[in-house]
């Protein structure tokens, strides 16, 4: 199932051997996505892909030029070489070119279980049959998805890096719908022993159970308490809009002209650690560049940003190792291994402490109409009630939320335990951010619409 | 034309049907994919990839299974059949009714993009010339980031099915684009771009866009949007150019009538609908000034094909018809599972590692029969918005919020200036209800990058709109 160090990174390195070029890497991304669908309690696709990516690129004349495709034969990787040397030889210099990654101790990776990445579709079928049969057994319909992923990343390239890491990703989400609503629960980490089918189950069918009689909220600003996925949608505006080199290049970043200064409140804390063993990463870059921890904000202040090799090279420092797959971000950095600072809150307290306010559970299709304010809008779903005087009284038709993430951190009052968590558009393949993130209690959220009930 | 025969697809096909598969079939797709990038005049990068593949589905024990693989070799393809039914199998165990397919006769045959010029065979000294003197059109005395781009695609896919279906087609597809953002200090920054010049066409597109006097449209956009005023906080008329629409075509009109959503497939990642099959013929959706077709078969467009990934040929079917739901996009699975025919094929997959799931085709604003300038000469006091910003919507698409990039002020039927700060949210049918007049300039746009489905597929699809005005629409506006 697994290729392995040598049968990933040999290929790599012999194409290098003859290529003739100033400097030239390749990097190869391999996918086994192994992922099974239901529902109405049904599995109703379940696929397994097998793929290799791999990415030439060819320094010639000070330009850099780029190519894909997907095989490790010798012949087509040597094809590959000089399709992204030709590719070079049509741009213009980059002056600013800071040149390939050297070797480097590439720490050991974490986030691999060799029993995950021999997962097996039965297994998978299983998991998924406690789900449905929790929710059957309400009278209620589940559906989701079980994933299990094993990847292999390796990097080689003319200076002399080589570096190799296995990693797995499995992952579990119910939703369960009633006649009246429908609740969320997930199971995020990178071994299947991290994925608790019946608790998963358990947590999405309290929730749909609640959802009954929902009313209406009116726009307004409001105490609430934010889940850690709804917290992980918030960290990704402020990730994508303010947290890379390129951002503060280019002056749209929050933190732009302000380090040192208080940018949010002090109960936010936030940093990017890809080597933090409870996280799903590789411990380098497509790069080959090892991960460093950055600080990005710590009590409120403005402290850094991550930056890959040319952004490192703009503002005169060495790059933290997050350089991101160029088919999704672009060159200068990104910050996709967030942790934020949690607190002991128990769920019952962070209630406990709104007098009337509203309970997000996640969000759906969010989007930033102001990225220089780390503004997200988006509605809420499978999950949105009212709490007052400390308790949930009634389930919410989804609303409408409008508002910076500096103005939501400023007013954290407390802090639940991190959880490994991301955000709807990472959870679904259209990005790459994964939060270690707490629930939040905060003094004001801003409501600016319902849907019907 | 009859293709010929792939051995390969079809030993693979014969293989599923003698282990017990009641259907099979086996894809081939080759992807290529060539751009080039300007940034503030100088190119910023040239790019070439390319993939291939083989996906092999079955339905077996009454359920789906599916493996892909990008080895050809006769291990790996053995493999991909004992997984594809191994993953059937773990299905079945959970279903209460097998998958049905609704019926369709088998298909042979070839399709081929009309090609005027392949965009691949054109220089890239003549592509880049070309970016060049877009990038001087940019050029604006606050313009702080110019971009430009052009980018070929083709796609060559052979689909053999256990029922005698065996089609070829060769898509290839043009794009461009342009971007400026300008700043000026006390200012927000103002972005004018486009991302969605995509044609199911060759290089004659990228001709037919003429890319520097669209760079020029889009430097005088972000500079004058600088210096606007705010928008006045009010219910107004609004105008929408065929471009933002095609947008809200696609996520208020397309998402919903996916007959997969209304069957919960999708209810876990990209949600559900607002749109039931109790509603057909019934549901008020628009005035009667809003018909939406799906069609398969508009020249040009990134949703048209030749077959759809279960084999359908590409045909056309109405969703809205003059404001009241009428149909859904479907597959041959959604399709029997809704106990509908088959009116439109729109099962497809991204690349050969992708299951084909319902997507749109060309989903398109049926054109009315005013010119621009009569609809235009009917807005008293109104707004047009040129392009889409930022978009957000509910899982249901019932609920939406989009702002835009630029904004004309509309004063007694003409164009004066510009505002800025505007956004509006709205339930669907209510904005589509406050449509009171679609214009005659239908024109087609496109789309790359329709994100839906575990794993992740983008989805090229196709929108056609005319100009439309809305009356008495709330907008907000921030500063």
């Amino acid at each position: 199932m697994i290729n392995g160090r040598d049968a990933m990174l040999a290929p790599l390195q012999a194409a290098l051997r003859a290529a003739k070029a100033d400097e030239a890497e390749l990097w190869v991304h391999r996918r086994r996505a192994a992922i099974t669908r239901y529902a109405k309690n049904e599995i109703h696709q379940n696929a397994v892909a097998d793929e290799t990516h791999v990415q030439a690129r060819v320094v010639a004349g000070g330009a850099i030029g780029i190519a894909t495709a997907n095989s490790l034969d010798p012949a087509d990787l040597e094809r590959l070489l000089a399709d992204a040397k030709a590719a070079a030889l049509e741009s213009a210099p980059n002056a600013d070119w800071p040149g390939l990654s050297g070797p480097a101790e590439v720490p050991e990776p974490r986030a691999f279980d060799a029993e995950t990445a021999r997962a097996d579709a039965a297994g998978q079928a299983e998991a998924i049959a406690r789900v449905t049969a929790a929710a059957k057994g309400r009278g209620f319909r589940a559906a989701g998805t079980h994933q299990v992923e094993l990847t292999e990343d390796a990097l080689a390239n003319t200076n002399g890096a080589a570096a190799y890491a296995p990693g797995t990703m499995a992952y579990l989400r119910a939703l369960v719908t009633s006649d009246t609503g429908t609740g969320w629960a997930e199971d995020l980490g990178w071994s299947t022993r991290a994925l608790d089918p019946a608790d998963v189950a358990a947590r999405a069918i309290e929730k749909a159970a609640l959802d009954r009689d929902r009313t209406q909220l009116a726009p307004g600003e409001y105490e609430a308490v934010f889940e850690e996925l709804a917290v992980a949608e918030v960290l990704r505006f402020m990730s994508l809009t303010g947290l890379t080199g390129q951002t503060l290049k280019d002056g749209r970043s929050f933190m732009a002209g302000r380090f040192g200064e208080q940018v949010t409140g002090p109960r936010f804390s936030l940093w990017d650690d890809a080597l933090d063993e409870r996280t799903l990463a590789i411990p380098f870059d497509v790069e080959g560049t090892p991960r460093r921890r950055v600080a990005l904000v710590e009590g409120g202040v403005a402290k850094g940003v991550v930056h890959d090799r040319q952004s490192a090279r703009w503002f005169d420092t060495r790059s933290t190792g997050h350089a991101a797959d160029p088919r999704r971000y672009s060159v200068g950095g990104h910050a996709g291994n967030l942790t934020m600072a949690g607190g002991d809150a128990t769920r019952e307290q962070l209630i406990s402490a709104v007098k009337r306010g509203v309970l997000i559970t996640r969000f759906h299709y969010t989007n930033t109409p102001d990225p220089k304010r780390a503004t997200m809008t988006g509605t809420t779903r499978d999950g949105t009630f009212l709490i007052e005087d400390g308790r949930v009284t009634h389930a919410l038709a989804n609303v409408r939320y409008t508002m910076s993430a500096l103005d939501l951190f400023a007013g954290i009052d407390l802090l639940g335990p991190q959880r490994l968590a991301r955000d709807w558009w990472s959870s679904n393949g259209m990005g790459s951010i994964v939060c270690l993130c707490p629930p939040i209690k905060v003094a004001r959220a801003t409501i600016t619409g319902s849907s019907p009930l | 034309m009859v293709p010929e025969r792939d051995s390969q697809l079809a030993d693979l096909v014969d293989l599923g049907a003698r282990r017990g598969a009641a259907y099979a079939d086996a894809r081939r797709v080759e992807r290529e994919y060539e751009a080039v990038a300007v940034r503030d005049g100088e190119v910023e990068s040239v790019t070439r990839s390319a993939d291939r593949g083989i996906g092999f589905r079955v339905i077996y024990k009454g359920a789906w299974g599916f493996a892909a693989t990008d080895r050809t070799d006769e291990a790996s393809l053995r493999s991909v059949v004992d997984e594809a039914f191994a993953r059937a199998a773990a299905a079945a165990t959970t279903r209460a009714a097998p998958v049905a397919l609704a019926p369709v006769a088998a298909q042979r045959g070839e399709y081929r993009t009309a090609l005027g010029r392949d965009p691949f065979a054109v220089p890239l000294a003549e592509r880049i010339a070309l970016l060049r003197a877009a990038d001087a059109n940019l050029k604006g005395p606050h313009a702080v980031s110019r971009r430009g781009s052009i980018a070929a695609y083709r796609t060559r896919k052979h689909l053999v099915t256990s029922e005698g279906t065996d089609v070829q087609q060769e898509i290839v597809e043009s794009g461009a684009g342009v971007a400026v953002t300008a700043v000026k200090a006390g200012a927000k920054p103002a972005q004018r771009y486009d991302s969605r010049l995509v044609r199911q066409a060759g290089w004659e597109f990228i001709e037919h866009l003429d890319l520097p006097s669209r760079a020029a449209r889009y430097r005088d956009d972000a500079e004058a949007m600088l210096d606007a005023p705010l928008a006045a906080e009010r219910p107004t008329t609004l105008v929408f150019t065929p471009e933002f629409l095609a947008l809200l075509v696609h996520e208020s009109c397309g998402h919903p009538t996916e007959a997969d959503r209304v069957l919960e497939h999708e209810v876990a990642f990209a949600g559900t609908t607002f749109m039931w099959p109790k509603d057909r013929g019934a549901l008020r959706y628009g005035s009667e000034h809003v018909s939406m077709t799906a069609d398969a078969t508009v020249p040009g467009g990134m949703g048209t094909f030749g077959w759809d990934d279960d084999g359908v040929p590409a045909l056309r079917t109405k969703l809205v018809d003059r404001g009241t739901f009428v149909g859904y996009l479907t597959s041959r699975e959604t399709a029997a599972a809704l106990g509908l025919p088959v009116a439109i094929g729109s099962a497809r997959a991204e690349g050969w590692q992708h299951f084909p799931i319902v997507r749109m085709v060309n989903v398109s604003l049926d054109p009315g029969t005013q010119s621009y300038d009569t609809l235009l000469r009917g807005v008293d006091e109104g707004l047009l918005l040129e392009a889409p910003a930022s978009y957000s919507l509910d899982d249901k698409r019932q609920n939406f919020h989009f702002s835009t990039q630029s904004a004309r002020v509309i004063r007694r039927g003409a164009l004066e200036g510009y505002a800025r700060g505007i956004s509006f949210q709205s339930l669907t049918p209510a904005f589509w209800a406050r449509c009171d007049r679609v214009a005659d300039d239908w024109e087609l746009h496109g789309f790359l990058s329709c994100a839906k489905g575990e794993p992740l597929q983008l989805m090229r699809v196709g929108h056609g709109a005319a100009h439309a005005r809305f009356r008495d629409v709330p907008i907000e506006v921030r500063a």
